[in-house]
């Protein structure tokens, strides 16, 4: 018996449940659920629907790289039974796992801080864009980062200024003229 | 010296045991009567393992070894892994291999010094092939079929094939792997000698079909009985 991982969306299959299908490539696709499996025959990329592992690994919502996931790989080459090394080993199996999860709700707790702009006093783009790499370890590309900065700034800056304060001064400001357009001839009314 | 046996009335013993130099691989089956044919023969000088691959009984044609080494298909659970890996002696190392073609004891037929493989076999394998049995491996092909492990088998002192193999491609592969080879046939004129007749360096068994010519064939080539004159 062993616990194999979903093909689609990278969640453990219990013995009892799931599909596994295998192509005539010889590739064994495993599927924990219909729900995974009926994706998978209208061929979405796992990598594209949001709810997946793979999605949420590849756009920073999780963690990718650790040192932790090294611990967890297939071995091809087994070694001889020994109970010592066993007894260790499920001990360092809990310790790792205890590990990881704290890693990873770090990672969350990191992610989703940012929602808390009322705190700092950010009227500026450049001071959201630092504020953005101080806070993140694992930063999304820089673009990206400057997309969700401006949006931020745009969402959000109602919390910290004024609508009103928002407005400038009519005074400052130079009239615009405006140019009227000439009013439609009968003729072109009466062709529509 | 060659014997007869049967595994569950069935001649192709070749497809429910392997027989290295170093050990003997036995499928678990109903009766302990083939399991008892190998202990008679190798009780005190190989270890005699039962084995399943894949949960399978065809042990014989899933893996591939030597006395340094024994490959595994991919689908070989983790348990079966640790059966093989402690009851076989050290000096075996134990592989399982990421392969698309499973039947490795069909793709690759060995001795301790050098191996013939199917010729789809992918690149890695083929590198842990040579560095897991040690040995050099060629891609061949036997008779103008690719599956080698099931239409030849050969030792360190001998080699039998297909019988349709030509005079040159006998002589070729003589050369490849630097053995004596006969084209003949096991278990009454069947052709696939991967399956009748299972042989290391000293001893060699085979179906219980195989007629007396054939396993006078059988014991020539193998030089199965010098040991009588040692």
């Amino acid at each position: 018996m062993r616990l194999e991982k979903c093909w689609f969306c990278s969640s453990t299959i219990y013995p009892g449940h799931g599909i596994q299908y295998v192509r005539n490539d010889a590739k064994i696709f495993r599927f924990c659920r219909s729900k995974c499996h009926k994706n998978f025959k209208m061929k979405r990329n796992p990598r594209k629907v949001k709810w997946t592992k793979a999605y949420r690994r590849l756009h920073g919502k999780d963690m990718t790289q650790d040192s932790t996931f090294e611990f967890e790989r297939k071995r091809n080459r087994p070694e001889r039974y020994d109970r010592n090394v066993t007894e260790n080993t499920l001990k360092a199996i809990k310790k790792i796992d205890k590990v990881r999860v704290d890693r990873e709700h770090r990672h969350h707790t990191k992610r989703l801080t940012f929602s808390s702009l009322y705190c700092c006093n950010i009227c500026d783009l450049d001071q959201l864009l630092t504020c953005f790499e101080k806070m993140d370890r694992m930063k999304p590309k820089k673009a990206q980062l400057r997309r969700e900065a401006e949006k931020e700034l745009e969402q959000s800056i109602s919390m910290v200024k004024a609508p009103a304060a928002q407005q400038q001064d009519p005074s400052l400001t130079l009239p615009i003229k405006v140019k009227v357009s000439k009013p439609e001839t009968v003729e072109n009314r009466m062709e529509e | 010296m060659a014997t007869r046996l049967q595994y569950e009335n069935n001649c192709d013993i070749g497809v429910f045991s392997k027989l290295t130099n170093a050990y003997c691989l036995v499928a678990i089956g109903g009766s302990e009567n083939f399991y008892s044919t190998f202990e008679a023969e190798l009780a005190g000088v190989i270890p005699v393992v039962k084995a399943s691959i894949a949960g399978t009984r065809i042990v014989g044609r899933l893996c591939a070894g030597n006395k340094n080494g024994l490959l595994l298909p991919h689908n070989t659970t983790d348990q079966e892994l640790q059966h093989l890996r402690n009851s076989l002696p050290d000096s075996v190392a134990v592989q399982r291999i990421e392969e698309r073609l499973n039947s490795l004891g069909n793709c690759i037929s060995c001795n301790d010094h050098v191996a013939l493989s199917h010729p789809y076999l992918a690149k890695e394998t083929e590198e842990l092939i040579a560095d897991v049995l040690g040995v050099e491996v060629f891609r061949q092909t036997v008779a103008g079929d690719v599956l080698v492990g099931s239409y030849c088998a050969f030792s360190n002192r001998g080699g039998l094939v297909h019988p349709h193999t030509s005079i040159e491609d006998l002589d070729e592969l003589s050369t490849l792997l630097q053995v004596p080879l006969v084209a003949g046939t096991v278990n009454c004129g069947s052709d696939v000698i991967g399956a009748g007749v299972i042989v290391n360096d000293w001893i060699a068994f085979c179906g219980s079909d195989t007629t007396a010519t054939e396993l006078s064939v059988i014991e020539s080539v193998f030089k199965l009985r010098y040991h009588f004159f040692e």
